[in-house]
């Protein structure tokens, strides 16, 4: 029987949920801020106050309860905690590149949570990032949604636990260049990218019958079924069309995000947000009235062909036509100022304040599943806050303090400069990395898979 | 099963030229077997285990097995006597996991039909049935050099990927003997992806493993139904399936090699999540789970290694800034860190084991010592190389104590072993006697041994064995001071001739030369480490290419310089 | 201004942002030249204070006039009226022009093979109608330096301005021999050479530069008295360097390096400036004391140490101008060349103040390519490098609504622009076929 639940807890998709963690919680009332609520309206020199974690109060002369700190953030801004909604930051590995889907591969197990880029990203006020498999594959690996506590040791506690899953999907150039063109195998163009799709999803129709058969068998008396192989790959995108992940798709292009559409309608999955989505703007109706809208580059473009024809004035054309946008980074240096990144929008669009701050704050939350629990200042949620001195949206704004769960984890008044959470015996003098590759990783990882037979496909990342 | 014994032991056997008289109607014309397998170690100080004072004693064995011991033991005639006065008699060490005597397979040849997304499970790093025993040679320098620190037992690990095969705990003895103590002892698996092919990283391999464990079960699940019932459609398993089977029963332990403390991390919550037995090995960064090493009770086997301290040695203090400084103080903090932790899992109550895969056996008495030096109590220290591995791996009963009834292996030093300057004198590995030259300490150390240093400037003419055939070249050595230098020609990888590189970081301690070349093969730059046992104008070693394993290199010393 | 006011402006024009920006109605404007009265806005000049109720007169491609109730006789009139006129951006290190989509091969212009490789122009090579032009140009950079990359001395750097449809047009008067500096940082996570390794193969690198160097001034001695030498592009055009006839730009980052690079340069007679300098703020003082401009960034980078505070490259322009050290910026882009404004508002906000980094992106490149005359500020005489806008082109929130080029008036319109405009409200919309 243990047997029995080991693989039942599989099929759930239990994975490293086994410790409980114990997180920490903080209390802290901020007070005389200028509060960017992002869905309550901007409130003046008001007060949050925050209890075990939790948004208690906002509102004007609160007081402190006993033994819980005040800060006066006079002047300052308050606003939620940045969302990343496209990372790999904290990630020991991106892409495993070997198959066109990786569904079975869980992000979860990878997870670093000494890596300096989470401090980084603290600096900047992002307090969740949602650590993404690589684009390597048509269907890739789950992923992770973590919360930024700095300083944990164990994985565990980095993972926001009560996230929802999340899977990475991707078309056009990375998976046809790694697989078509490297490894000779399906898919080789955009067509093969859909077909393989289909396929996945047919197949995991059959498993899942296969399975339901064997089950309703398995218990009747003289029964002859025997258990079909077990494949969490199939069991994964079963799960998908039974609702229970949601896809994030690394897309570029508009007809592949239209066909992306097409084969969720068909499969009737519906929790569905695209990722970069270039040409999103093209398609901007179709993805306002199907998906749970589309993460895109601020500015980014002409790295490559499939960004080429494309404009910055993507997520304002894409919030216009009632698409939940968010604006993310991919990328551990962009993900140190999404704030300046959101505002963007407004030199390329002229978004309003509320809609420029919610790209990276309510709608992430939204695409993540976890609008319910963080992306605003409102009493209930989780209290993952930032300070500022200056409005976030200007170009001369500079973060002050972060909070996760109520607890400060970066303070610009003391932050000592080493920040460090693992240090090398035996490294002589501290590598220095000029201009780093590791900045876009998208496609992190599927060197090295090639340099092992291949050598190509060294230069392109995202 | 029998058939591998057999494998293990033919090797020794042809070499020794020897098996039984009667059968062969042979005396022995080498005249080297012992004349009796009775032994008696007299008037030895004998500390029989961890923690225990030492006693005066004489300690007798037969057949590899201890027949008594204690003050007024009588010793039987036919007994041969090594007199220990003045010596320390110790339990054979115990290597919990250990690569020593192990040639990797060569990788199979690709299918035809070969796709890397879905490969073979034999090409993919995935054959748990293989076994150590058929991988292992106790003919080597390894096992030797091992031998020679006081290891008498070992678990060896097969080499491979992702999951490897099956270990064997062998017995460090005679070459002549069938060596191998108790076979399939664990299933070693690591995170290494095979990469060119799935699963190519550890987040693909922690997927594969799931994927091998459940159909490992499933595949049980429908034989036991075979068994029953009739009308069943007939089960195949797979080899994979069949070698893992034992593991998912419960019978097996998984050596899961875990480096770091994430890796430990993701081995437990494999673990946790399937249910199998753990053992973890070659554990290098654990000071972070240690509370979760406890908690789960899982056994340890802690690489047997150091860190070495090139990094701290090089700090110098004058010129430089107060931000270096700072650095230097964390370098220094981390590694001194590192050189507690095993003195912090004594403090958590966790008996720990050693794994010496991937370290180097000259160097494993400093590593210990270090940990002592840095909190380990010796008592612990001892327990971790003799009672604490005899237990994890089951063989309490056999091994671990010096007691009637178990196996005669000991360890037999000039000086209580922990010291710095305790030599070992002789091992007694299943009974049988290998002896140690004991080096008189001379007063300008650093290795140097009585005869000074063997000449090894000058140039020398090598051939070494790999794979790829056979190939050679020049080494020329010149010293400086009290430095060496040198180059070395072997054949460019591209294939265009003799190519010629410089040597570095030369060293020779005792007998001992090593040294280190780069080589450019395909824009990667690769390092060589060359070492060997010089004898004369001889040498006999191993040149090692990081990655590739190391293969088999001689040389000749041909036209030695003039005495410098 | 007040914050919700400025909202509350740059909300308005979003709602004609069409309008706003180009004055297009389905036909191509081109960028045309004249005699341009912009009037009645705050100029600020860089070099000589913000002027408010000021007009600036354009003509001939010049700055004719600044000041207060200028005669529009014969101009075309551009009400600025709440509007703001700012010198025209320098971005001091960039690829635009060079390539045009990074990951095919066939459109990146930047690297030559070889190493020593300074005959190679990066002028020559520039595509006046890539469409990262167009897109740079209208959010107020108006000049960029294109360098090439590559190998020890991988080409020759020009100055070029982002209107033209030949190199001859765009060229703005400046050129420089680019230097790679031998490099004690790593390339990347995958190069794993030990640190002895690193050291020693910088040491050989620096030692072949001199090897190269002592070629090239051996070189100029013969040359220069007279000696017929055989063709030799790559030393007839490094002795240059050698010479001072055209500065070395050393691109140098490392902290190492640069007190490296900075002994090398002692007791030669050239012209130098280091650009990259990305561990300037480590070693400021001696960069100082050596009196060599350098030419920053991008600002919005990683720290190049894991050890380091997140906001080192950030903080680095204001570190060093502080130190006493003449600082431009550079972003080291192609496509996002438009960024370089937000890179010195970082810059600004992380120690070098406002004022600084204004000058970071106008009077002190200027300056330091030794152009100031014609570049840098609004003072009559300069070229008419000109842009205007709704406020402070460092925030993402103002609006730029005009830009002038060598006294063109460049459309406001390029690809991005075009999209945004046919795509807003797509028609059809939502419904099938």
């Amino acid at each position: 029987m243990k047997k029995l639940n080991f693989i039942l807890a599989a099929l759930l998709g239990l994975g490293l949920n086994y410790t409980n963690a114990q997180t920490q919680k903080g209390s802290v009332l901020i007070k005389n801020a200028t509060v960017l609520t992002v869905t309550k309206g901007n409130l003046e020199n008001t007060d949050v106050l925050v209890q075990d974690g939790i948004i208690k109060q906002v509102g004007k002369n609160i007081s402190a309860p006993s033994g819980v700190q005040t800060i006066d953030a006079s002047g300052k801004y308050l606003m939620p905690g940045i969302i990343d909604a496209h990372s790999h930051v904290a990630l020991d590995v991106v892409n495993e590149a070997s198959a066109p889907i990786v569904a079975e591969v869980r992000m979860k197990d990878v997870v670093n949570p000494f890596e300096i880029g989470i401090y980084r990203a603290l600096a900047g006020g992002v307090t969740i990032s949602h650590a993404m498999h690589g684009s390597a594959n048509v269907v890739g690996g789950q992923n992770a949604t973590l919360k930024h506590r700095w300083g944990a040791k164990d994985p565990a506690d980095i993972i926001m636990q009560d996230a929802p899953r999340t899977i990475k999907f991707a078309l056009g150039e990375n998976p046809t260049r790694v697989h078509g063109r490297g490894n000779n195998i399906q898919p080789r163009t955009r067509m093969g990218v859909e077909a393989v799709l289909r396929n996945g999803f047919n197949e995991a129709l059959q498993y899942k019958k296969e399975w339901a058969n064997y089950n309703a068998a398995k218990s009747q008396k003289g029964n002859t079924a025997t258990p079909p192989v077990y494949n969490e790959r199939l069991q994964t995108l079963a799960d998908i069309l039974d609702g229970k992940i949601i896809i994030h798709c690394h897309s570029y292009r508009a007809d592949e995000i239209y066909m992306l559409i097409n084969v969720a309608k068909d499969f009737g999955i519906t929790k569905l947000v695209f990722q970069h989505t270039n040409e999103g703007f093209k398609v901007a109706p179709e993805i306002a009235e199907y998906t749970m809208g589309a993460s895109v580059f601020a500015d980014w473009w002409a790295y490559k062909m499939e960004v080429y024809y494309s404009t910055a004035f993507n997520a304002a054309i894409l919030q216009r036509n009632g698409a939940i946008t968010s604006i993310n980074s991919d990328s551990a240096e962009l993900i140190r100022h999404l704030y300046h990144e959101a505002a963007k929008t407004q030199r390329y669009g002229g978004l309003t304040d509320d809609e420029a701050l919610a790209m990276i704050t309510i709608n992430p939350a939204k695409q993540l599943g976890i609008d319910d629990k963080v992306g605003s200042i409102e009493v209930g949620k989780q209290a993952d806050l930032v300070i500022f001195e200056g409005h976030p949206l200007s170009s001369y704004t500079v973060p002050q303090m972060t909070f996760v769960d109520g607890v400060k984890y970066f303070d610009i008044k003391s932050d000592p400069d080493d920040q460090r959470q693992f240090v090398s015996a035996t490294e002589m003098v501290e590598p220095i990395f000029l201009r780093t590759e590791e900045d876009h990783q998208c496609m992190q990882d599927v060197d090295a898979y090639f340099e092992a037979f291949q050598g190509a496909f060294l230069e392109e990342k995202h | 099963m029998k058939k591998q014994f057999l494998k293990a032991g033919i090797v020794g056997l042809l070499l020794s030229g020897f098996l039984s008289s009667t059968v062969w109607s042979q005396s022995d014309p080498t005249g080297k077997r012992r004349i009796s397998d009775t032994y008696a170690i007299t008037n030895a100080t004998i500390f029989a285990g961890p923690g225990q004072q030492g006693t005066k004693g004489t300690i007798v064995f037969r057949e590899g097995v201890i027949l008594g011991m204690g003050a007024n033991l009588s010793i039987p005639k036919e007994a041969q006597v090594i007199m220990g006065d003045s010596l320390f008699i110790y339990p054979g060490f115990i290597d919990g996991a250990g690569t020593m005597g192990i040639t990797k397979p060569k990788d199979p040849e690709r299918p035809k039909d070969f796709v890397s997304s879905n490969p073979p499970d034999e090409i993919a790093g995935i054959t748990p049935w293989r076994s150590a025993t058929d991988q292992f040679a106790i003919t080597g320098n390894q096992v030797d050099d091992w031998r020679k620190t006081g290891f008498t037992l070992s678990q060896v690990l097969p080499e491979g990927g992702m999951i490897p095969g099956r270990a064997t705990l062998m017995v460090l003895g005679n070459s002549s003997s069938v060596n191998v103590l108790v076979e399939n002892t664990g299933i070693a698996a690591t995170f290494s992806g095979s990469r060119s092919m799935y699963p190519a990283t550890a987040v693909g391999v922690m997927a594969k493993f799931r994927d091998v464990y459940q159909n490992t079960s499933l595949a049980l699940d429908h034989s036991k139904l075979f068994a029953s019932t009739s009308g069943i459609k007939r089960p195949e398993m797979t080899p994979t399936q069949t070698a893992m089977a034992a593991v998912v029963q419960g019978q097996l332990p998984i050596l899961f090699r875990a480096e770091s403390d994430l890796e430990v991390r993701r081995a437990i919550s494999l673990q946790k999540e399937l249910g199998f037995k753990l053992i973890l090995t070659g554990l290098e960064n654990y000071e972070n789970v240690i509370d979760l090493i406890k908690s789960s009770g899982t056994p340890v086997l802690i690489k047997l290694e150091i860190p070495d301290d090139k990094a701290v040695k090089n700090q110098k203090d004058e010129d430089v800034t107060e931000a270096t400084k700072a650095q230097y103080a964390r370098v220094k903090e981390a590694y001194e860190k590192a050189l507690k932790q095993a003195s912090l899992l004594e403090k958590a109550g966790i008996p720990f084991g050693f794994s010496t895969a991937d370290t180097k056996p000259g160097d494993a008495m400093k590593a210990i010592r270090t940990m002592i030096q840095n909190g380990l109590s010796e008592k612990a220290a001892m327990a971790a190389l003799t009672t604490n591995p005899a237990s994890i791996l089951g063989i309490s009963r056999l091994a671990g104590t010096i007691e009637k009834g178990k196996m005669a292996n000991l360890v037999i030093s000039t000086d209580s072993i922990f010291k710095e300057d305790a030599q070992i004198k002789h091992v007694v590995a299943d009974g049988f006697i290998f002896d140690y030259e004991v080096k008189k300490k001379s007063s300008n150390a650093n290795g140097k041994t009585e005869g000074g240093p063997s000449p090894i400037t000058g140039v020398w003419e090598y051939t070494s064995e790999t794979p790829a055939g056979s190939s050679g070249g020049e080494i020329t050595i010149a010293k400086t001071g009290s430095e060496y230098s040198g180059t070395i020609t072997y054949d460019d990888p591209s294939g265009a001739g003799k190519v010629s590189a410089p040597i570095k970081n030369v060293a020779l301690n005792g007998k001992t030369l090593t040294f280190q070349f780069d080589v450019n093969a395909g824009g990667m730059s690769l390092t060589v480490d060359i070492s060997g046992e010089i004898n004369g104008n001889e040498m006999e070693g191993t040149m090692a290419i990081a990655q590739f394993g190391s293969f088999p290199l001689t040389a000749k010393l041909s036209s030695p310089s003039k005495k410098h | 201004m007040n914050r919700i006011l400025k909202t509350f402006c740059a909300a308005m024009l979003a709602l004609f942002p069409v309008a706003a920006m180009a004055q297009i109605d389905g036909e191509f404007v081109k960028p045309r030249t004249g005699k341009f009265l912009l009037q009645n806005a705050t100029v600020v000049t860089v070099t000589k204070g913000t002027l408010t109720n000021t007009s600036v007169l354009v003509e001939n491609g010049k700055i004719a006039q600044v000041g207060a109730n200028l005669s529009a006789d014969g101009a075309e009139v551009i009400d600025c009226f709440g509007m703001f006129i700012y010198p025209g951006m320098i971005d001091s290190g960039t690829r635009l022009g060079l390539v045009e989509v990074s990951s095919v091969p066939e459109t990146v212009d930047y690297a030559e093979i070889g190493s020593v490789t300074p005959n190679m122009q990066a002028l020559t090579t520039v595509n006046p109608n890539s469409e990262a032009i167009g897109v740079t140009r209208v959010s107020g950079v108006t000049t960029v330096l294109t360098v090439p990359t590559g190998g020890l001395f991988p080409g020759t750097a020009a100055l070029i301005n982002l209107n033209g449809y030949t190199p001859d047009q765009m060229y703005g008067g400046f050129k420089a021999i680019v230097m790679n500096f031998p490099s004690s940082g790593r390339r990347g996570r995958f190069d794993r050479r030990s640190d002895e390794d690193v050291k020693k193969d910088a040491e050989k690198a620096l030692k072949e530069a001199n090897e190269i160097w002592d070629n090239a001034k051996k070189y100029l001695e013969l040359k220069t008295a007279g000696a017929e030498l055989q063709y030799y592009p790559e030393m007839d055009q490094l002795s240059k360097a050698v010479s001072g006839e055209l500065p070395l730009l050393i691109v140098v980052d490392a902290a190492s390096d640069i007190q490296n690079a900075i002994k090398w340069v002692e007791g030669k007679d050239i012209k130098v400036i280091f650009s990259g300098v990305a561990e300037g703020w480590r070693v400021a003082d001696e960069i100082a004391k050596a009196g060599i401009p350098v030419i920053t960034g991008p600002v919005q980078d990683l720290p190049t140490r894991q050890s380091d505070r997140y906001d080192t490259p950030y903080a680095n322009a204001g570190k060093m101008a502080k130190a006493g050290v003449k600082v431009a910026l550079r972003t080291d882009e192609e496509e996002n060349v438009r960024n370089l404004p937000f890179h010195a508002a970082f810059a600004a906000a992380y120690g070098l103040g406002k004022e600084e980094a204004l000058k970071a992106i106008t009077i002190n490149p200027a300056e330091i390519f030794g152009i100031a005359d014609e570049y840098g500020s609004i003072e009559a005489g300069k070229r008419a490098n000109l842009v205007i806008s709704t406020g402070d082109p460092l925030e993402t929130s103002s609006q730029i609504h005009h830009v002038f080029i060598d006294g063109y008036r460049i459309p406001m319109s390029n690809r991005h622009i075009r999209l945004y405009q046919e795509f807003l409200e797509r028609s059809p919309g939502l419904k099938a076929n």
